[in-house]
């Protein structure tokens, strides 16, 4: 029953979502319903990693990076479509999460966060110096071209690409709760050793879920550059981004599919809304919304340590008592 | 069924387990006890792959499995509790043995059903969907060896699984190992709970400063003088007799 009524969160979640775009043709909202489910699913990706897998990284803008430089500069030197680039992006993320995931069977807890820090501004390095190749700390514009076949779309259509991958993502998270290899990845995260025990190989599938969360956190890059219109390495590789998609997920719920699109939908249209409400107002106050993100946080961890579903079920429990 | 051949296992200077060979043939019920620090953790995670050796061999059904990974050797059919019990703390009971089960289960509508199956058989079914670190340790000792009978094992490697029981609790465990040995199982256990060793193994190893120093029957174990002055003492004997 609980199940159920989780899933009918997710279901009226995603409805919305996809009825929001065809009752407000207000480019501003589109624009944040584009970002909400972005940052939803950036955080879905990471949550396989960190939630399900307890491999907790701060440094998944790596991968983020490596999608959205693949795209820009498939098309751009090589004058293909961002399409091939997101796979281009994929195949590189498989790898760089396949060294990641190595580096979770060595490192634990702290020391892994900090070395997928270091991994992260190993990539900034690479990506700001290599003048010749990625136009270095200057950036990619990304040439706009109307089409689905490359990436140039309206406000309108990109909500729904946004939606598409957002429920893509909740569904490999969704069957990450409900398949053999979600629940054996569970043992590990709870007790590697007792996992051995059992039978699992658990640093090869603790590997395979850092790799997962790298290839779907690199989907999201691409899309993302494409949205955007521009790539800059300090803004793509930053520990910043690395923060967000954890703080969404932590926000939201650890390790529950819904979790990191209730983070993202709080935590993106406040900032929004904060941003909105304070830009041009003083210049003075153009970083408040990170006061207000910090605020959220502490309110949360020592509130609902357990994110926002694990408010909801608190809440529907009190609701049952009563 | 198992075999060690010398094996020796170091810590720095520290030898934890010094050139201990034994056998085990199926439907065996082996005892090890010995004082604490005897080594015989340290000899349970040679033999389940959680230590390389550095010397000696590990047979399993006359294969060679020194220093393969515990996961390989556990789907062998060798699987180990942990004497520290290891819950997956977070998720329910049955989600625990369901785990296990899914080693030699794909589907998780099969792992689920055998899952309860061995709930059941553990006495855990009322506790099915309780978080596993709610339990009591009595409990946990339980769902230790539930989630390690849901592989289907062959030998089945118990480590102090009595310990810190209350006599209620104890009759049950004492009852549960019984009646899996007589279901074919063979099982290696490890315990300080003199009775229940006396009551349960066929043989009995004595460890001490990591070496074998006595084998033999429960009655052999329990008068011999070497046993009695490293670990029963003479008040075990005075209290036997």
């Amino acid at each position: 029953m609980g199940v159920l009524r989780e899933r009918a969160g997710a279901v009226a979640f995603f409805a919305a979502a996809a009825a929001a775009p065809l009752l407000v043709r207000d480019n501003f909202f589109l624009d944040s319903l584009v970002l909400i489910l972005m940052w939803g699913a950036l955080s879905a990706a990471w949550n396989v990693a960190g939630g399900y897998a307890g491999q907790v990284s701060i440094g998944h803008a790596s991968f983020f990076g490596i999608g959205a430089y693949a795209a820009a500069l498939v098309s751009t030197r090589f004058d293909q479509s961002p399409w091939i680039g997101m796979l281009a992006g994929v195949v590189v993320s498989i790898a760089a999460g396949a060294v990641i995931g190595y580096l979770s069977n060595r490192l634990k807890g702290p020391y892994f966060a900090l070395a997928t820090i270091a991994f992260s501004q190993v990539l900034l390095i690479l990506a700001s110096r290599w003048r010749g190749f990625t136009s270095g700390s200057e950036g990619i514009p990304v040439p706009y071209r109307p089409g689905l076949w490359t990436l140039g779309l309206g406000h309108f259509a990109w909500a729904y690409v946004a939606l598409a991958v957002a429920v893509l993502f909740y569904l490999v998270e969704v069957w990450l709760e409900r398949s053999r290899f979600g629940y054996q990845l569970a043992g590990v995260r709870e007790d590697e050793d007792a996992a051995e025990a059992l039978g699992i190989a658990s640093r090869r599938l603790k590997v395979v879920a850092v790799t997962l969360s790298a290839a779907l956190t690199s989907v999201c890059g691409t899309l993302w550059a494409q949205y955007i219109g521009f790539v800059d390495p300090f803004y793509v590789f930053s520990v910043d981004l690395s923060i967000r998609f954890a703080l969404n997920a932590i926000i939201g719920g650890l390790g529950s599919a819904l979790g990191p699109f209730l983070g993202s939908l709080l935590i993106t249209s406040l900032e929004t809304a904060l941003r909105a409400q304070f830009s041009g107002v003083k210049t003075g106050f153009t970083g408040i919304y990170l006061i207000i993100y910090g605020v959220v946080l502490i309110l949360v961890v020592r509130f609902v340590p357990e994110g926002l579903t694990g408010l909801a079920a608190r809440l529907r429990a009190r609701a049952a008592r009563a | 069924m198992l075999a060690l051949e010398h094996v020796t296992k170091r810590f720095g200077g520290l030898t934890a387990v010094r050139d201990v060979s034994l056998t085990v043939e199926a439907g065996d019920l082996l005892g090890i006890i010995g004082p604490n620090g005897a080594g015989k953790t340290t000899l349970f995670n040679v033999i389940a792959g959680y230590y390389r050796p550095e010397e000696g061999r590990v047979r399993f059904d006359g294969q060679d499995v020194t220093g393969r990974p515990a996961h390989a050797i556990s789907r062998l059919g060798l699987t180990r509790t942990f004497q520290i019990v290891k819950p997956f703390g977070n998720l329910s009971v049955l989600d625990n043995v369901m785990i296990g089960a899914l080693t030699r289960l794909p589907g998780t509508r099969e792992a689920r059903a055998e899952a309860e199956r061995v709930i059941g058989v553990c006495g855990l079914a009322s506790h099915a969907a309780a978080r596993a670190r709610a339990l009591p340790l009595g409990l946990r000792k339980r769902l230790e060896v539930a989630r390690a009978l849901a592989t289907r094992p062959r030998l089945l490697l118990l480590d102090e699984v009595m310990a810190g029981l209350n006599p209620t609790e104890l009759g049950g465990m004492i009852d549960l190992v019984r009646r899996l040995h007589a279901d074919g199982l063979t099982l290696i256990v490890i315990e300080h709970v003199m009775a229940a060793m006396m009551s349960l193994a066929r043989r009995i190893v004595m460890l001490h400063h990591g070496e074998r120093l006595a084998e033999g029957t429960p009655r052999e174990i329990v008068s011999d003088r070497r046993v009695i002055d490293a670990y029963l003492g003479e008040e075990f004997v005075l209290a036997d007799a």
